[in-house]
């Protein structure tokens, strides 16, 4: 996927779309928009994106606001990469949204440039974690308890490598800071991040699916 | 009884009270007195010519049927729309709704009267059996229909006084916490660092309002983390994101720890560039807090002996607790401070 990133941009709030085209890089085209669940939906279907900026409450739809209109997309074939983008650091809304299928979860505090590397970032198929989401993770997968998965297939647990992965992006080290400091490559990170990402949305594990129940997107 | 509405005199009622709603004439007692008529007419031809002759009962049922119908009639006009809006209701009554009411209540009595001493049979253990559940049930169809207006009446009125009390709250948080801070950024509008601040500070206070989780800084030591972390934002007027894993009552080595980051946050402001992070976690055994910030960065060891910043409010402060702390940095790079005391009670011999 090389070139320029073809992205929708769905919020309510037409200050904050504005704001969020401005703010964009130069080799990420906007080409569409929507303010509410339904104007998101038929936008994604027309004009086919590579990655769509999703704000999270969102009006119209079934009262999910963002969680319908990912559940709408992602059952089409060949969808876009959904990145989240929120005021919100409920972890319900959080956590909501990417078991529902985003593959990264940015605040609207985030920088111009910060935006636009994580787009491109989504666009490529890997995750985006902030500090927030990634304290979350460890919160929700008990990390600070000391559960280990010894195996990588564990969905209920994260390795002790992408605990410290986590720890790291939870501390406010980009990924390249990371791969500095546990001596491994951005490529190898990414695959952590990834497999963290995978494992936030398969897991059963109880708070996780505390919060999908009252959420209802189980 | 027929004196009301209609009947007033037009020339008083205008000299009087000009914006007085003029209620519709009422037809029923003329209705009523009409019907009255007739019954007595066909009572009279029909003895008369002695056609078909009903038992006694036939008046009195009329009688009931007829004031149980008075007694529903203001109900329609009243329930419907009205009963979403309780003060309305109240006004609604006017006194020819309590006259058909009244007159209902008094028909319906006089028919149960009757039957209660009405001897349909001989025997006395029948009429005991049937008649008190009889009574009993005309009583509740004449007023039934009251009572379950009643009763929906006050559920409407109750959820309309719990949502006008949750309006009222949120109108009182917003007044005192949103409009003052507006009036204050107006005020302070050619100072950006002060309107960057209050905006920062409103928006954590709305935050907390919307998201509560309201725990105490004693219970909480990620509660007492972020409340210091925003005293220094406040402070500094710079945004920090602190980040918080598992969380502890804050005992009194978590609050040194606490108090240790403050110090290394404020310092971050102070000294480094944006973004600065925060994140603590708290594990089995111990609590531990990152300070990190995005340059410029500078050599730990050429402090000056004299600066007490590094050495006595951070690395002092933590050690007398058991702890450490550790300042990462290098010139032209991101400097963090970490910060670890030990949990549990084992360690308490080391602590003091």
């Amino acid at each position: 996927m090389s070139g320029r990133v073809r992205v929708v941009v769905v919020d309510d709030h037409d200050v904050i779309r504005v704001g969020v085209k401005q703010s964009l890089g130069e080799d990420i085209e906007v080409v569409g928009e929507g303010r509410d669940v339904e104007t998101a939906i038929e936008a994604i279907a027309q004009a086919g994106p590579d990655v769509v900026i999703l704000d999270v409450h969102l009006p119209g739809g079934m009262g999910g606001g963002a969680l319908d209109v990912l559940d709408a997309c992602l059952k089409k074939p060949d969808p876009p990469r959904f990145l989240a983008l929120s005021v919100s650091d409920a972890a319900e809304d959080v956590v909501a949204v990417v078991r529902a299928g985003a593959r990264g979860y940015v605040t609207k505090s985030i920088s111009g440039p910060e935006l636009t590397d994580a787009v491109k970032r989504v666009a490529l198929g890997d995750a985006v974690f902030s500090p927030r989401l990634a304290g979350f993770v460890l919160d929700a997968f008990g990390a600070s308890a000391g559960d280990v998965a010894v195996v990588d297939e564990d969905l209920d647990k994260l390795t002790a490598r992408e605990q410290e992965v986590m720890r790291l992006i939870a501390r406010g080290y980009s990924y390249r800071e990371v791969g500095g400091k546990l001596f491994i490559s951005i490529k190898t990170v990414e695959t952590h991040v990834s497999a963290v990402l995978r494992k936030l949305q398969l897991s059963s594990r109880h708070e996780l699916a505390h919060w999908a129940a009252q959420r209802r997107i189980v | 009884m027929c004196d009301d509405g209609g009947v007033t005199s037009p020339a008083n009622e205008r000299l009087t009270r000009p914006l007085k709603r003029r209620a519709p004439n009422a037809a029923w007692p003329r209705a009523l007195v009409g019907a009255a008529m007739l019954m007595v007419a066909f009572d009279l031809a029909s003895s008369r010519f002695d056609w078909f002759r009903p038992g006694p009962w036939v008046v009195p049922l009329l009688a009931y049927i007829v004031g149980t119908a008075l007694v529903w009639s203001p109900l329609d006009s009243a329930s419907e729309e009205d009963a979403l809006r309780p003060e309305v209701v109240v006004g609604l009554f006017s006194r020819d709704h309590w006259a058909r009411v009244l007159i209902g209540i008094g028909l319906a009595f006089f028919s149960m009267w009757w039957f209660a001493r009405w001897e349909f049979t001989d025997q006395p253990v029948v009429r005991i059996v049937m008649v008190p559940p009889a009574l009993i049930v005309a009583f509740a169809l004449l007023l039934g229909p009251w009572l379950l207006r009643l009763v929906r009446q006050v559920r409407v009125e109750r959820s309309e006084r719990i949502r006008e009390f949750e309006r009222a709250e949120i109108a009182a948080h917003l007044h005192d916490s949103v409009l003052q801070t507006l009036t204050l950024i107006r005020k302070h509008s050619d100072e950006p660092a002060a309107v960057a601040k209050l905006a920062r500070a409103q928006e954590r206070d709305l935050r907390t309002y919307l998201y509560q989780d309201r725990r105490t800084e004693a219970e909480s030591v990620a509660t007492a983390l972020a409340a210091a972390i925003n005293s220094v934002e406040d402070a500094h007027a710079v945004a920090i994101d602190a980040v918080s894993v598992g969380d502890a009552p804050t005992d009194k080595r978590l609050r040194a720890a606490v108090a240790a980051a403050r110090e290394a946050a404020s310092n971050a402001a102070k000294h480094g560039h944006a973004p600065i992070s925060v994140y603590a976690e708290v594990s089995g055994d111990r609590y531990e807090i990152f300070v990190r910030d995005s340059g410029p960065g500078f050599n730990p060891k050429r402090i000056p002996t004299d600066r007490l910043g590094i050495r006595e409010s951070i690395m002092g402060r933590v050690e007398r607790h058991g702890g450490f702390a550790a300042v990462t940095s290098k010139r032209g790079e991101s400097t963090e401070v970490h910060i670890s005391v030990p949990r549990g009670a084992e360690n308490g011999r080391v602590a003091r």
